[in-house]
């Protein structure tokens, strides 16, 4: 069945983004800025186009034999697109990036959000796996992009070396995985495929391949220092967009498509979830290092959105999907915050809780929106992360898995601790300068959108409840 | 008009224009804070003469929905044994804005924070669903952060961030308990009031384990034995209308959270909880003396002597009688009254002699004639000499627990002759005796300080001579939660 229609606004990224890469030839380096405004401008284009196959759902929706297009990837589409729109704007506001390359900077975001958008939609281990491997050469050369900065160059090399070892592990799970269904496509498992011990294997290390992406422990090494070396606007990107297409793709797989009923990896799922978030939370606590400490605190989160997985109920998948959102939103305005405050710091290491010193007295409405986000991540009500917790721990003590969701709440008293770590350098210590924190207007725009989606969604949470509920369906053959 | 709304939101209305003014502009800040606080308070004076107090159950309900998916409303409501302590916060908060004019450091955010802090308590007091209880809840938590961190003492840092974390890790297991409610509800809900019937499908196993878990948020933010550890810290190191804020406000949420939710909701827990409550509440008077007895800081001997004052209100619960229960949320409001102004006062002298050390002082009467009247009032009011506030509470709760707990009730009388063994040294050693010569040059109080402070005194005596009027607000309710068949 070719159903290439459906594709279409992936097809339309990626030739938007190979459009730029020409375009970088003709550009003069002194105009590099408008080769981001082209890029946002063509994500927002294809966000559009997202938006039509979801009011159009009959004629833009439906299943072909290697990918799905249904409400829930066109959800996690939305947020992809959203992410690198907003990474964008960082980006136009960042400036160490060589103003030389920017059209193939901005290819390479969009070449991996066109390969997020074709993750989330996969439903063939092969297409999974190419599209995993788009994203992946995208970040390893974007992680690198700063080069005269080595730590950028070390995050790269770590990131690419754990990374083609994480691959390679998933393209044996996958052909064990053909060894014992004869097949690479995952719709219409039945029982008697599913169960052998060449199946396990196969899907275990398919499972590894994923960890590795949506850094879940224990295969999150890479992430401190490919997320500390990289590009501020890159590493909000990395710490977001794969994380969530990547648990979108789990989510499809390990909750729809080989449901607990036909092969349980519950107990399995309990573990790592456990586990990623306990190891996140606790390594966060001793970074001094905000964006390392934002790393850290990125594991964790994904540590969280893994118990909506397990419970594996509709609430709990609703509860994946609201979470992912309103996280884009939290930790895009930690990053830009974290951007802006480093960019006019002096001190030996401008991402150093050092730099943060006093920003309530140089800028208040900044330190204010930091602070929003960062409680947001910790889940303080009134703000939008307690809205996605609660929905998550909800489905968790629904389909009785309430360890875990204790687990998670011992987790987030102890998260409050490094955040407010942040808190109480921008309030409680002097500033070193009273020079106010001046902020470009693109990054301004982003840290508005964040701030209103965390304040909103966490005191009228219906919309996006809503429509999470009507995004929350999928294909099934 | 939604009456309710009016008193949460305005504070809320109020830090939001303070946030938009500039923070030179220290008059216009402090003038927002007063008038949106002080118009709270006008209002729920309104509600208290619009109150009906032959009604037992709830008035001026609101109710709306906020998330229908979730089956969370926005329901608002006062009864007898809400309405008390809505006044007390509302009058309280003016009085600490009143003081924290002195304030000469950062005044915006100072103001903004305390705004906020006080729409959360009041929501708090007036939330008739769990989860909107739950977000109130949290939100007093992070403005009195940063009031501790930031205008606190030598060790605000550690002082804030143990407060919070403490009182985040019982709150945590509170909302397991909410989840844990409302899966076990039929039809699922939050609402407060309909979860008051639930009870008699659940088992006690069940009541057990949920009451706990609500127990260990509330206990912590008693403060109960033994979860009382941040208290003394927090307290000392606050600056004085925290301080304030703190014992007279925030205490009582954990005590209204164990008469409303665990008594109203889980009477199986409660009933099998009765009897360690008795001991803890014991141990909260008598140890909560002692130690107040033997500290030599003015500010946390008063801080101990919470500790203290929230054993009576255990005490009085735990006789699960309705004069019991009426010492109890009486000794809610006397305790906020009378606490409210010994910290104050103590921060009176804290800010001129930039000590509290009791024996640094001596014969201060002499010198501070009115400062001095003042706090010889408060102290024997908090040691509860008849004729004061503080008397009639303790009284109405060793009486409604006596007749229930007799060894008990006997043990904690010790608790009683140790407070007034440390009030009457600390007066002893600060206002009598030999006149210190180096606080020669101490000046009595000024008009800010007896604007804060005068109200709360006249409140102490009016209250001690005539408790019916405050009685009467709480009666009905009161006998009625005792009564309902359960």
């Amino acid at each position: 069945m070719t159903a290439i229609h459906l594709i279409f606004p992936e097809i339309a990224l990626c030739a938007l983004a190979l459009a730029l890469m020409v375009a970088d030839l003709f550009v003069a380096p002194k105009h590099g800025r408008l080769l981001y405004h082209l890029a946002w401008l063509a994500s927002i284009v294809t966000l559009c186009l997202i938006g039509l196959s979801i009011s159009d759902a009959a004629r833009y929706q439906g299943l072909g034999s290697l990918w799905s297009v249904d409400p829930m990837s066109q959800f996690f589409k939305m947020l992809v697109l959203l992410t690198t729109v907003l990474s964008l704007l960082m980006g136009l506001e960042y400036k160490d990036l060589p103003p030389a390359r920017a059209g193939i900077f901005v290819s390479l975001l969009m070449f991996a959000s066109t390969g997020m958008m074709l993750l989330v939609s996969s439903v063939d281990l092969l297409l999974t796996f190419v599209s995993l491997e788009l994203i992946s050469i995208s970040s390893f050369i974007l992680t690198g992009f700063e080069k005269r900065n080595p730590k950028s160059s070390e995050g790269a090399i770590k990131y690419f070396l754990f990374g083609a070892f994480s691959s390679a592990v998933m393209a044996f799970g996958i052909s064990l995985f053909y060894g014992a269904t004869g097949t690479t496509k995952l719709l219409g498992l039945t029982q008697a495929q599913t169960g052998g011990p060449l199946f396990i294997l196969g899907l275990l290390l398919v499972l590894l391949g994923f960890a590795f992406k949506a850094s879940i422990a224990p295969m999150h090494f890479w992430v401190p220092d490919a997320y500390e070396g990289a590009p501020t606007p890159v590493t909000a990107y990395l710490s977001i967009a794969p994380k969530i297409a990547t648990l979108a793709a789990m989510l499809r797989l390990f909750a729809i498509l080989l449901p607990a009923k036909v092969f349980d990896l519950t107990t399995l799922f309990v573990l790592l979830s456990a586990l990623t978030m306990t190891i996140g939370n606790f390594t966060a606590m001793f970074q001094r290092n905000v964006k390392r400490l934002l790393a850290y605190s990125s594991i964790a989160q994904a540590g969280y959105i893994l118990i909506g997985l397990v419970s594996g109920t509709v609430v709990g998948m609703e509860g994946v999907l609201l979470y992912s959102f309103i996280y884009v939103a939290m930790n895009i305005g930690a990053f830009s915050v974290a951007q802006a405050v480093a960019s006019q710091s002096s001190g030996a290491d401008p991402y150093g809780l050092e730099s943060f010193d006093g920003l309530s007295q140089r800028s208040f409405g900044l330190a204010l929106a930091m602070t929003f986000f960062l409680l947001s991540l910790a889940g303080i009500p009134p703000l939008a992360g307690f809205m996605g917790k609660f929905y998550i721990f909800q489905a968790a003590v629904q389909s009785g898995h309430i360890g875990l969701a204790a687990l998670g709440l011992v987790n987030s008293v102890v998260s409050v601790y490094y955040y407010m770590a942040i808190a109480y350098h921008m309030f409680f210590k002097p500033a070193a300068t009273e020079e106010p924190l001046s902020i470009g207007p693109y990054l301004y725009g982003g840290l508005a959108v964040a701030v209103a989606g965390v304040i909103i969604f966490g005191i009228y949470p219906e919309p996006l409840i809503a429509s999470v509920q009507t995004s929350a369906q999928y294909n099934l053959p | 008009m939604p009456i309710l709304t009016l008193i949460t939101f305005l504070p809320i209305a109020g830090a939001l224009v303070i946030l938009c003014l500039p923070k030179e502009a220290e008059k216009p800040i402090q003038i927002t804070a007063l008038v949106s606080a002080g118009l709270s308070f006008v209002l729920s004076l309104c509600v208290l003469y619009g109150f009906d107090r032959a009604q037992p159950l709830m008035q001026f309900m609101e109710n709306a929905d906020w998330i229908p998916s979730m089956h969370v409303h926005y329901a608002l409501g006062v009864d007898g044994l809400s309405l008390p302590l809505v006044l007390l916060t509302t009058f309280v908060t003016v009085l600490a804005l009143i003081s924290s004019l002195g304030i000469k450091e950062r005044i915006k955010e100072y103001f903004f924070w305390f705004l906020v802090l006080e729409a959360g308590m009041i929501g708090v007091f007036e939330a008739l669903d769990l989860v909107l209880f739950y977000v109130f809840w949290e939100m007093t938590l992070v403005p009195m952060y940063f009031l501790i961190g930031i205008w606190g003492g030598p060790k605000k840092e550690f002082a804030a961030i143990k407060f919070f974390l403490y009182t985040l890790a019982g709150s945590v297991f509170m909302l397991l308990a909410i989840l844990a409610v409302y899966f076990n509800s039929t039809p699922n809900t939050f609402d407060m009031l309909a979860l008051m019937h639930q009870h008699v499908n659940w088992s006690a196993r069940f009541q057990i384990l949920v009451f706990l878990g609500f127990y260990f948020g509330f206990a912590i933010k008693i403060p109960a034995f033994p979860f009382h550890t941040w208290l003394p810290l927090a307290h000392v190191e606050a600056p004085t209308a925290v301080s304030v804020i703190l014992a007279a406000v925030l205490l009582k949420m954990g005590v209204y959270g164990l008469m409303r939710i665990s008594y109203g909701m889980l009477p199986l827990g409660f009933a099998w909880f009765i009897k360690p409550l008795i001991i803890i509440a014991t141990i909260n008077i008598v140890y909560g003396a002692l130690c107040a007895m033997a500290q030599t800081d003015m500010k946390k001997m008063v801080a101990y002597s919470s500790v203290n004052h929230m054993g009576y209100c255990l005490l009085g619960i735990a006789g699960l009688t309705a004069t019991g229960f009426q010492g109890a949320v009486m000794q809610m409001i006397t305790h906020g009254i009378i606490t409210g102004s010994l910290f104050l006062l103590v921060g009176v002298i804290y800010d001129r002699a930039h000590t509290r050390d009791i024996s640094a002082f001596g014969g201060l009467a002499v010198r501070v004639p009115t400062y001095a009247g003042l706090m010889f009032l408060a102290c024997f009011a908090s040691l509860g000499l008849p004729g004061l506030a503080g008397f009639i509470s303790e009284f109405f709760c060793f009486l409604g627990a006596f007749q229930a707990w007799k060894v008990y009730a006997a043990v904690s009388v010790l608790g009683v002759l140790a407070t007034a063994a440390f009030f009457l040294r600390m007066m002893e050693k600060v206002f009598l005796g030999p006149f210190n010569n180096k606080w020669a040059g101490l000046t009595d109080m000024n008009a800010r300080e007896l604007a804060s402070i005068v109200p709360l005194t006249v409140m102490t005596v009016a209250l001690g001579v005539y408790p019916k009027w405050a009685l009467d607000i709480m009666k009905e309710t009161l006998i009625y939660m005792i009564n309902t068949p359960r």
